[in-house]
């Protein structure tokens, strides 16, 4: 009876926590200014990357460097199609869910049988050859000067108004995957992870599993890329430098890979650290890069594994203590 | 291809090369529905790659296995599987990061089983097997016996589980739980009437549970029968029991 009211009492002080962590983030536009408006803006985009990338990477474990890629798929769809054959946006957009997921698709059948190792390096041959592709296909794309894209919401209210857009995707991106994390897909994936030929024998079709979470993983960055697309009005190739993917990787390592929660406090610490520190340029990748192997080293469960177990630690001595008296 | 056989599982000539390596070597044994048959022989005799080849985890160079008449060999695991078909690893390989539970649950989920009736019947074979009060640690956690206990009954998950391969189940684990591991073995082939092939060393065990034991060497099948029978086989004390 006690276990389950202290589960009970764990659960409500969960829900209090997410529920007190909504309200700060509906309301944030009514006490800070324009600028940091847009970093959060920003850092919603990067959720919604970390953690449909956390899906493939931390639950399924595939661990694929083309997830940028895939955003700047659905960002170039998007964009082109509405600047070069008049499609309304939400078209646009569309079209951008429908041709990530099918190079995700693709992509999947090609490379998922590949390991560890094998699977990173075809996934980043894929993500470097759209770079490439971008850059160089000056007439469709305009290159490295950058594409003009229509802007969603104009006039006065647009800061907030994709500020609100940006946390719906966001918080849309993490319902589902919580939704998926517990329901029988969940199982397969976190299985295979594990151990994939026990997975097998235990009736799991492993590469059928496999394409469908490169499929939604590759469809949800696509979404993003177009709607950032149309946030941002300008894409170019730097979308898919090998930068932005670690930029996931490093958020989502440093959030807490294989949770719920880590790639949403990830991306939103290292948006916020990347915009204050911004004036030291790359040396922030170097403070990231020692960030990212103290976790390896001391804590691979990250910021949010780190805090869980940080209370866990202050409920045994509170039992302790109340042992004691 | 369907085929009119008597027996459950019907392997003909099955070989299997690695290289220049024969490790199953034209090898034919049947398995009559309902019978726990032992499977020993030395190290190297073939018995853990026959349990590959029949659960598809290796594909066999020549040969054919049929399952209720119907042809195995050349099917993935995922679909030997959903024939009903399970097997254990020598060295337990549980999902280490997920529950107990959850473990079990897995194979229920890939044959449509709903989480509350798959729940209830993880719940009932875990409390049997004395593993229902560590239900909701993550499997790492097991000791190498308990793992291996968690292993034979995550495969009990699955409804009709027509054949069950032990591989090496019970090597390296404490003689309480070979007691668990055994009665739970008689009990589901007593009651849900699973056949059993029991890949093991143990020689003593392999003569409480099983009524007829299969001797491999080199790939070959050289002798069959009861224990007494075999352990009067002058080919088996020459290969495995060393006069």
């Amino acid at each position: 009876m006690e276990n389950l009211n202290d589960t009970s009492i764990s659960k409500l002080k969960g829900v209090s926590l997410l529920l007190a962590g909504s309200v700060v983030v509906c309301l944030l536009p009514f006490w800070t200014g324009q600028y940091y408006q847009q970093i959060f803006t920003i850092a919603f985009y990067y959720v919604v990357l970390a953690s449909s990338w956390n899906l493939i990477a931390g639950y399924t474990g595939q661990f694929s460097l083309a997830h940028h890629a895939f955003a700047a798929i659905g960002g170039y769809t998007s964009a082109l199609l509405v600047t070069r054959f008049g499609f309304p946006m939400w078209a646009g957009i569309l079209a951008a869910l429908s041709s990530s997921a099918l190079m995700g698709f693709i992509l999947g059948v090609l490379c998922l049988r590949m390991r560890a190792i094998y699977l990173a390096i075809a996934t980043w041959a894929f993500a470097e050859s759209v770079r490439i592709f971008i850059s160089m296909t000056y007439e469709i794309t305009r290159g490295d000067l950058g594409l003009a894209v229509p802007k969603i919401f104009l006039g006065e209210g647009r800061g907030v108004a994709c500020y609100y857009l940006f946390l719906g995707l966001a918080a849309a991106t993490v319902f589902m995957i919580s939704i998926i994390n517990r329901s029988k897909m969940g199982y397969y994936l976190r299985a295979i992870r594990d151990d994939e030929m026990a997975a097998r024998v235990m009736g799991i079709h492993a590469t059928r599993w496999k394409i469908f979470s490169f499929i939604i993983s590759s469809g949800t960055a696509g979404i993003a890329g177009a709607f950032y697309g149309h946030y941002n009005g300008l894409l170019t190739p730097v979308m898919v430098d090998f930068n932005e993917m670690a930029f996931i990787v490093i958020m989502v390592v440093i959030g807490g890979i294989r949770s719920i929660a880590g790639p949403v406090i990830g991306a939103i610490l290292i948006e916020i650290f990347t915009e204050t520190f911004r004036e030291f340029g790359e040396v922030r990748m170097v403070v990231f890069a020692l960030a990212v192997i103290a976790i390896a080293r001391l804590y691979n469960e990250g910021v949010v594994g780190t805090v869980r177990q940080f209370g866990q630690w202050i409920s045994r001595r509170k039992q302790a203590r109340k042992d004691v008296t | 291809m369907e085929k009119q056989v008597n027996s459950l599982l019907q392997i003909e000539n099955l070989a299997k090369d690695f290289g220049k390596l024969r490790a199953v070597d034209h090898l034919s044994l049947s398995l009559e529905e309902g019978e726990i048959r032992g499977l020993i022989g030395p190290n190297g005799s073939g018995k853990t790659t026959l349990i590959n080849l029949l659960t598809g985890v290796y594909k066999p160079t020549s040969g054919r296995v049929y399952f209720s008449g119907k042809r195995i060999d050349r099917l993935p695991p995922e679909s030997i599987t959903r024939e009903g078909i399970m097997r254990t690893f020598q060295v337990a390989r549980l999902f280490g990061d997920m529950t107990l539970l959850e473990n079990m649950l897995i194979p229920a989920f890939t044959q449509g089983m709903s989480k509350r009736e798959a729940s209830h019947r993880a719940k009932e074979l875990l409390d049997f097997c004395v593993l229902g009060g560590l239900s909701h640690e993550p499997a790492r956690n097991l000791s190498g016996g308990q793992g291996m206990l968690l292993q034979i009954v995550r495969g009990f998950m699955r409804q009709p589980l027509r054949l069950y391969l032990l591989d090496e189940p019970f090597a390296g684990v404490h003689p309480t739980i070979k007691d668990v591991m055994i009665e739970t073995i008689q009990k589901m082939n007593r009651e849900e009437g699973v056949t059993f092939l029991v890949v093991s060393h143990e020689l003593t065990i392999v003569r409480r549970l099983c009524s007829r034991i299969s001797v491999l060497h080199g790939g070959r099948l050289i002798s069959e029968g009861t224990m007494k029978e075999v352990a009067n086989d002058p080919r088996v004390i020459d290969s495995y029991l060393g006069g």
